[in-house]
Formats: structure tokens, C-alpha cells, sequence
């Protein structure tokens, strides 16, 4: 409907969005507070999504936001303020620093390994976030990614009864909100 | 660049829709503030806020505009005041920025919202589309949810960077609210989802307008879609965030002036959004009725969808304004009783107040004597579609008076929504905390579960 948005234009903007991604980013990586590492972590997933929104992957941004930079992230914020034992004395570098960078240079490594080996291809209107093509190919009993789907919610579902069981402190107790609740 | 909007009036239209549909919602935030202050007053039996006034030279009495002014007084009161940061603030940085932080995220809300049907307009040799929403997407819900999810960030650090037990305490629970309810909200929805196919808001009010409405197919949806949003929007029973019997006022305790006024401002306007999305999606958004109605010719049933709208427009808005008139002299009846009750109770003022009630109760028939004149001169009115490609597309005036009457349905629908809001925050006590919990992960998240199963089986049964 619109003039097509100018290519120098959609430029503009992809180098805008990928600088505040990496800066975003190497912010993470160096700040000191976790809640500052946190929320520009947030700041990264924000920009990826506008670089996926740039490339008419609106669904992809959607999710993105709504998984990535609302719920996983809410919940990293929250786990951050209950502990509250966030210190900013922390040393900027240490062992654990070095191996977990190379450990994720390793990792990008062979994504891109893969990423060139394959040609990618999407379905135009699955990006656009149309349900109907999503499910097609989630459910299509001949690709086989159902099972994928039902391995992930499995998966998910046995974390759920570890972290339940986590949070009592025996087999035989009450969790302790419930414990409250007869105290009132 | 003028040429090029004298020659795509409606690009132009698109693309000014999206700030313009926000900023409607934004207005009507004076509005819900007195709905709330004489809404509460009202269910507690009391006069509520209606002392401030503004003196009208050569009218003789104060206007007083039904507790309207108060907003006025709030907002120079809260503009002109210290604008601090404590000096015991955790973070200044986090402290300032997050209160801006649900605002912004908000005021992008309506723009995903229908506010009236897509509009058919000759382009070359076809038919392009004017959406009836700021941002056409096909994932416009999920945006929304996405968006709406974030302002919680908002709450979360400003209450960190307070660096109080109260705030921080609020800060936490406001996280872990959006966390548990933002599961059961989606699920709600979920249902209208598989009936309609679609994620597109405008797609489902349109399925809405040629079935039924949302609440019809989806009773159970619409419930607990309307509960998790009034935990989503912090409000009693839900509002363990401000929990004023227990935590002071939450994560904005340490906030003051401007500051506060922002708080408050978003917390509003999410419930505003709230709202509006609750009538799109179950209350058939710009549509007027609920169900097919025998108004086709020899009393078929037809359904009241955007087609037929449109053929009818002129009638449809004719019979809409005779309504308002009707509600504007039930009104000035009102406030004529009112009148008359203060003049006869003999108080040191009653000839001024009753200089005002009488200027009230012209204003009020003077508007339906203007809406009846209006509707006399619309019943009937319309005009014939010219066919392009199979697709008919309107006259301007037609499209135009559409567009207004369909956005002023939608409209009607959120504010008596945002009144069963407040209708709701002073008839129940609030939960505890661990209660709210209970209820969002045992209750709402198993009823969405069950109601997603029911709805599946039944839309794949009838198909």
C-alpha cells in the first residue's frame, strides 16, 4: 500500500538497529550489576527484533518480544531482585568469563558453518504470522517436527515437576505458601 | 511532498492513523478519572469530587463540569510540584526512566486495535484497502500482549531504583503478576483464535460482525479473558502491585509530581486498552449487534456486518443519535431534579448552583434537540457502491460517516467496560497475595486449558 520502503532507508535503519544490538551487547558482557547486564540484554533481543521486522518477518519480531524480551527476560529481572544479592564489585574478567566466551564463539562458529552450508528458506506467509502455513508445516505428519513439538512440551513439563520439587524442602511437606495460608 | 498526499489521500490517512488512533485513546484518560472518582462515589453512597469550579465572567455561577475541573486542578497541582529523585535511590538512571517506560509501551497499544472496517478505495485499475488500524499485522494480538508485557519492566526497575522494602516489594509482585497472568490472558484468547483462523484483530472482528460476537461463541473466554486482564491492569481485586493496606502504594511509593502523574496515567491508560481489546475481541468491536437480526427484505435475518452498514448508514447513524437524545434528556431530567432538590433545600448558595444546573440542563437538550435534527436529516441516506474488480467501493461520505459512527461504537463499548471496571474495583475486597497466585496458576490457567480443549474438539466437529 505504501511506497516501498526506500532501500537506503531500510539501511539506515538496519545499521541503526545492529549498532544499539552491539552495543547493547558488549554492554552485557562487560557491565558489572546483573540488572544492568539484564536489561541490556533486553536491549539487544529488542533490536533483533526490529532487524526481524525489517526483514517482513513480523511474527518472528512478535515472538521475539513477547518470549524473549517480555517473559524470559521478566523472569531473569525477578530472579535478580529476589536474590538481591547483586554486588557490582564483581571482577570484569575471570576464568569462568574467558570459558564461557570461547564456549560461545565456539557455538556461533558452527552456526555459521551450518547457516552457509544450508540454504535457507521460509515460508513467506508462516513469517507474516498467518496460523494457517505455521501449522502446516509444525503438523505435517510426513516432516516429522511434531514430534519435535511434543519432545519440547515433555521436556518442559518434567523441568516443571523438578522445579516443584525443588521448591519443597521434602516429599512430605506442604509448599510454604500454603502454610501461610493457614496462619491467616 | 504535498503532492503526494493531495495524490494518496488515503496513504495519507494510513500512515496519520497511526499516532491519531492512540491519541483518541489518550483523551479520553480526564474522562476515566472522573468515571472512577464519581463512579466510586456514587457506589459509596457519597456526593464524590464536585466542589472545584471555574468562575465564567458574565455567567454568574462557577462552572463545575461534573468533577471535571479536578482533573485540571490535579494536573497543575502535580506539573508545578518538586521533582525529586531520593537521595537514597539505588540507581537514578532507573529511578527516572521507569515511569516512562509503561507509558510508551501503551501509548503504541491502540494502534493495533480496529477502531473501524478496512475501507475499499480505487487505486489504478484495482481496489487497494485502507486498514481501520494504525498497524495492520497479522500478528497484531500477539503484538499487543508483547508490548503490553513490557511495560512491566517499567514498574520493576523504577521500584528497584527507589530502593525501598515497600516499592521493592511491589516491583516483585508486579513481575511475577505479569508472569502468571500473561499465561492465562493468551490461553483466554486462544479460543477466539481457532474459531476465527486467524490472529488478525481485524479479521476477527469482521468474523465477528457476519457470525456473532465473541462472547456467544466463547462465554467461558470472555470471563476469564476479562479477569486476567483486570490482574494484567493491577486493579482491585488484583492490585496486590499498590496493595495500599499492606505496602504503603508498591512500586510507586517513592514517586511523586510529575512522576506520579505518569504512573498513574499509564495505569489508567492500560486499563483503557484493556478495555478496548475485551470489546474487540469478544464484544464485536465496531459492530452493533450481537446476533443476525430479521432486518433483510421480507424479514430475512441478516447479519449487521460491515456491508450492510454501509448500505444503511445513513439509518443506522439516525437511529443512533436518537438514542444519544434520548440519553441526553434522560440526562437534563437528572440534573433538573437535582435542581430543584438544592433550590427547595434553602442552602446559602442555591441561586448560583441553580443558575448552573439551568445553564447544565440547556447544554443537555440543546444537544438532543442537535442530535434529533441530525437524525431527521440522515434516515435514509446512502449511497449506491460503484463495482471495481468485484469489489465495492464506497463514496468518501459514506466511508467517512462509517468510519466515525463504527470508531464511536467501539468507543461506547470500552467505556462501559472501563465502568464495569470501576464497578468491580468498589464492590469486591481484594485478594491476599498468595490467594491471586491460587487463583491465576489453579483456577484461570486450567479453565483456559479446558475451554482450548472444548473449543478445538467443538470447531473440529463442526468444522
Amino acid at each position: 500500500m505504501f511506497p516501498h520502503l526506500d532501500a537506503t532507508l531500510a539501511d539506515l535503519y538496519f545499521a541503526l538497529l545492529a549498532l544499539a544490538a552491539l552495543i547493547c551487547g558488549v554492554g552485557m558482557v562487560l557491565a558489572r550489576h546483573p540488572l544492568n547486564a539484564a536489561v541490556l540484554l533486553i536491549g539487544v533481543m529488542l533490536s533483533l527484533a526490529g532487524i526481524y521486522a525489517l526483514l517482513d518477518a513480523p511474527f518472528l519480531a512478535v515472538l521475539q518480544v513477547l518470549v524473549y524480551a517480555g517473559a524470559v527476560m521478566m523472569l531473569m529481572v525477578f530472579v535478580i531482585m529476589v536474590l538481591n544479592r547483586a554486588r557490582s564489585d564483581v571482577p570484569r574478567c575471570d576464568w569462568l568469563s574467558v570459558g564461557a566466551s570461547a564456549a560461545s564463539l565456539l557455538l556461533t562458529a558452527l552456526l555459521a558453518s551450518t547457516l552457509a552450508q544450508r540454504e535457507l528458506a521460509a515460508h513467506p506467509a508462516a513469517v507474516r504470522g498467518e496460523p494457517e502455513p505455521i501449522s502446516a508445516l509444525l503438523f505435517a505428519p510426513a516432516q516429522g517436527w511434531w514430534l519435535l513439538f511434543v519432545a519440547i512440551g515433555v521436556t518442559l513439563l518434567t523441568a516443571v515437576v523438578g522445579a516443584v520439587l525443588l521448591a519443597k524442602r521434602s516429599l512430605d511437606t506442604e509448599p510454604k505458601a500454603a502454610e501461610d495460608d493457614h496462619a491467616h | 511532498m504535498f503532492e503526494w498526499i493531495a495524490a494518496h489521500p488515503y496513504e495519507t490517512i494510513a500512515l496519520l492513523l497511526v499516532p491519531a488512533v492512540p491519541l483518541l485513546f489518550f483523551q479520553l484518560l480526564p474522562l476515566l478519572v472522573v468515571l472512577e472518582r464519581r463512579g466510586a462515589a456514587f457506589i459509596q453512597d457519597r456526593p464524590g469530587p464536585n466542589r472545584a469550579g471555574i468562575p465564567i465572567p458574565g455567567l454568574g455561577f462557577q462552572l463545575r463540569a461534573f468533577g471535571l475541573i479536578y482533573n485540571l486542578c490535579d494536573f497543575i497541582k502535580l506539573a508545578v510540584k518538586e521533582d525529586f529523585v531520593p537521595r537514597f535511590a539505588a540507581s537514578r538512571f532507573y529511578y527516572v526512566v521507569g515511569p516512562f517506560i509503561p507509558l510508551i509501551a501503551g501509548l503504541i497499544l491502540p494502534a493495533f486495535i480496529p477502531v473501524f472496517a478496512p475501507i475499499a478505495y480505487a487505486s489504478g485499475d484495482g481496489v487497494a484497502w485502507l486498514a481501520g488500524q494504525g498497524i495492520a499485522s497479522h500478528s497484531g494480538l500477539l503484538a499487543l500482549f508483547a508490548f503490553a508485557g513490557l511495560s512491566a519492566y517499567g514498574l520493576v526497575l523504577g521500584s528497584w531504583a527507589a530502593n525501598s522494602k515497600y516499592a521493592l516489594l511491589g516491583g516483585l509482585r508486579a513481575s511475577a503478576m505479569m508472569i502468571s497472568y500473561e499465561v492465562a490472558i493468551g490461553l483466554a484468547a486462544a479460543g477466539m483464535f481457532l474459531i476465527c483462523g486467524t490472529f488478525d484483530l481485524a479479521r476477527i472482528v469482521a468474523w465477528q460482525g457476519e457470525h456473532v460476537w465473541g462472547i456467544i461463541v466463547q462465554p467461558l473466554g470472555f470471563l476469564l479473558f476479562t479477569a486476567a486482564a483486570f490482574a494484567e491492569s493491577n486493579r482491585t481485586p488484583f492490585d496486590v502491585v499498590e496493595g495500599e493496606s499492606e505496602i504503603v502504594a508498591g512500586f510507586h511509593t517513592e514517586y511523586g509530581a510529575m512522576r506520579f502523574m505518569l504512573v498513574m496515567s499509564a495505569e489508567y491508560f492500560h486499563m483503557l486498552v484493556a478495555a478496548a481489546l475485551i470489546s474487540t475481541l469478544f464484544l464485536g468491536g465496531y459492530h452493533l449487534s450481537p446476533i443476525p437480526l430479521p432486518l433483510g427484505p421480507d424479514g430475512a435475518w441478516v447479519a449487521l456486518d460491515d456491508r450492510w452498514m454501509r448500505e444503511h448508514i445513513g439509518s443506522v447513524t439516525a437511529v443512533l443519535l436518537i438514542a444519544l437524545a434520548l440519553l441526553a434528556l434522560y440526562a437534563a431530567r437528572l440534573v433538573e431534579r437535582r435542581r430543584r432538590h438544592y433550590v427547595a433545600s434553602g442552602a446559602s448558595d442555591a441561586a448560583r448552583r441553580g443558575r448552573e444546573y439551568r445553564f447544565y440542563t440547556g447544554l443537555f437538550l440543546a444537544l438532543a434537540g442537535l442530535a434529533g435534527l441530525a437524525a431527521w436529516a440522515l434516515w435514509g441516506w446512502s449511497e449506491a457502491p460503484r463495482i471495481i474488480a468485484g469489489t465495492a467501493v464506497w463514496g468518501w461520505k459514506v466511508d467517512l460517516l462509517t468510519a466515525i459512527v463504527q470508531f464511536h461504537i467501539l468507543i461506547a463499548k470500552t467505556l462501559c467496560l472501563a465502568w464495569l471496571f470501576v464497578w468491580v474495583r468498589w464492590t469486591l475486597p481484594r485478594f491476599r497475595y498468595d490467594q491471586i497466585m491460587a487463583l491465576g496458576w489453579k483456577v484461570l490457567l486450567n479453565a483456559a486449558l479446558v475451554n482450548l480443549l472444548l473449543t478445538a474438539l467443538l470447531v473440529k466437529l463442526i468444522g
